[in-house]
């Protein structure tokens, strides 16, 4: 029993491990030589743990900033990022961690056998976006743990079969836009807004017209920064933090920052923010291209010919101009989202943050402006925008965190799937 | 062996599908290779280590890489056809003790 104990707690109830052992297995059933396995494994394990230092940076830095925000105004902060919401769901789930690896696997399989069935199921797509899926499967096995209590498998079962058919439908119905965007190649997004961008490529036609192309028009060059992620979400941070600080008033911010200066202190917050989304990322980088290798031989393996789905940035070469007015669009949107939630006396105070705002609605824009040129790209995005913001508010309050996506998707689709199993759980007498 | 970099904005969607693609191709074709991939902001500290770069036309303007550094760029990362096609080529006219 105790060797058994040990398995079960110490070996399998440890997320780096137990990701470096998926690793180990995909590659040996992939038939790589051995040697390829261990040092794959090893990357994935340092990964994981890499991705441990940034997500504690990540609540040290912004947990400080909450508190005093919680202090003065009374009001909850709430930080839109992708990464940030797992380690938030995460922490909520405590010694449950590793239930969202098994959530991944179980989804990556349903995926698969949905798109095996594809003559009754009609879902053609299989989901290969190793980051994203990630996170899903984690946000997903906290939403189903937080409202219903159920044991590691109900749990598992509940929400990787939700999280697949959400991969498997949405994927599926972006496969004849993308085709038509990119001019007839055969893939299709897995990524966080896909009801965004399939709204988009429906309305654009309606809101504008296809011949005002963007890419026919000349951007301003500066714009072009926005594409490098250190600066960016260095630039974004940065701003809403300032905005922040001044808020909380020179008083509150001098206490914060000990003997640094206020105003340097405000430029070391903001920047310590974006480090620990940096080191984040970095450990993401290191092993999902490993889990992903494994995924899509397994997938091709099994289920040859089925189109994949792969992240939004595949898209972005075909339309890169509509990439940078989508931003802009988005950023203005969200922005007006943030400040009419003030206005209406909102006790959730939304701090955008850089991936939702650019990879969102970078990929509605790239719809929108195909079928409706730049004048619906730059309507549907600030929309979507402000929807991004609210719907993200209401989700975050739901579930009492401080962090959420903030992606159209999570702001839409999951809010509802939030608000489902709250109704559950409350009739069950669970929550 | 030939040091292969492929590069993208975030360092993470267009860059892993490259990374994934070209290991999968060079397996194939029997080139031996190693991939790594990063973001465009970090891409200096890793280019004179590079012998091949891939990434979108976007990038290939805009990063800096040492000279005798190859670059490949690709609109359609998904399209492995043309992605093959350009390897080949470019292994065959710089690298060409690496296949045969």
């Amino acid at each position: 029993m105790d060797t058994l104990n040990f398995i079960f707690t110490q070996i399998l109830g440890e997320a780096y491990i137990l990701l470096a052992l998926v690793t180990l297995i995909g590659y040996i059933a992939l038939k790589e030589p051995l040697s390829k396995a261990i040092a794959g494994s090893i990357k994935t394990a340092v990964g994981v743990l890499v991705l441990g230092v940034g997500s504690s940076k990540l609540t040290s830095t912004f947990g400080g900033l909450l508190d005093a925000l919680n202090d003065k105004f009374g009001m909850t902060g709430v930080l839109l990022d992708t990464y940030s919401t797992m380690v938030a769901t995460n922490d909520k789930l405590g010694e449950f961690v590793t239930w969202t690896v098994y959530t991944m696997l179980g989804a990556f399989i349903i995926n698969i056998i949905l798109v095996a069935l594809r003559k009754y199921t009609k879902i053609r797509a299989v989901f290969l976006t190793g980051n994203v899926m990630l996170i899903q499967t984690a946000i997903s096995t906290f939403i189903v743990y937080n409202f219903l209590h159920t044991s590691m498998l109900v749990t598992v079962l509940i929400a990787s079969s939700i999280t697949a058919l959400y991969w498997g439908i949405m994927s599926t119905l972006l496969i004849k836009p993308v085709k038509e965007i990119s001019g007839g190649a055969d893939f299709t997004i897995g990524h966080q807004q896909m009801l965004g961008s399939l709204i988009a490529y429906k309305i654009a036609p309606k809101i504008g017209n296809k011949d005002d192309d963007i890419e026919r028009i000349k951007l301003p060059n500066w714009l072009s920064i926005f594409q490098d992620n250190v600066v960016a979400s260095s630039i974004v941070l940065l701003f809403f933090v300032t905005i922040l600080m001044v808020a909380l008033g020179k008083e509150t911010v001098t206490t914060m920052a000990g003997g640094t200066n206020w105003i340097i202190y405000i430029v070391k917050t903001g920047l310590t923010l974006a480090v620990s989304l940096y080191i984040l990322l970095t450990g993401v980088r290191m092993f999902v291209s490993e889990l992903m290798y494994s995924f899509q031989g397994i997938s091709e393996k099994i289920l040859p010919g089925a189109v994949v789905a792969v992240d939004c940035a595949a898209v972005f070469g075909f339309a890169p101009k509509a990439v940078l007015l989508g931003f802009v669009g988005g950023a203005i949107g969200m922005i007006f989202g943030v400040v009419g939630l003030i206005v209406v006396g909102s006790p959730i105070l939304i701090i955008p943050g850089f991936i939702p705002m650019f990879f969102d609605n970078a990929v509605i824009g790239i719809f929108a402006n195909k079928r409706g040129g730049w004048k619906a790209t730059l309507i549907i995005t600030f929309c979507s925008g402000i929807i991004q913001v609210v719907g993200s508010g209401l989700a975050a309050s739901a579930l009492g965190i401080n962090a959420w996506q903030g992606s159209f998707d999570w702001a839409t689709i999951w809010l509802g799937i939030i608000y489902i199993f709250k109704c559950i759980g409350s009739f069950l007498g669970i929550c | 062996m030939i040091r292969i970099l492929s590069i993208c904005g975030n360092g993470m969607g267009t860059s892993t599908i490259i990374k994934i693609k070209v290991k999968g191709i060079c397996k194939k074709l029997g080139i031996d290779v190693v991939v790594d991939s990063c973001s465009a902001g970090e891409a200096a500290s890793f280019t004179s280590n590079t012998d091949l770069i891939i990434t979108t036309p976007e990038w290939g303007k805009m990063i800096r890489y040492p000279e005798g550094t190859v670059l490949i760029t690709l609109v359609n990362l998904m399209d492995e056809k043309t992605l093959t096609d350009k390897l080949v080529n470019t292994v065959k006219e710089n690298f060409p003790d690496e296949i045969n």
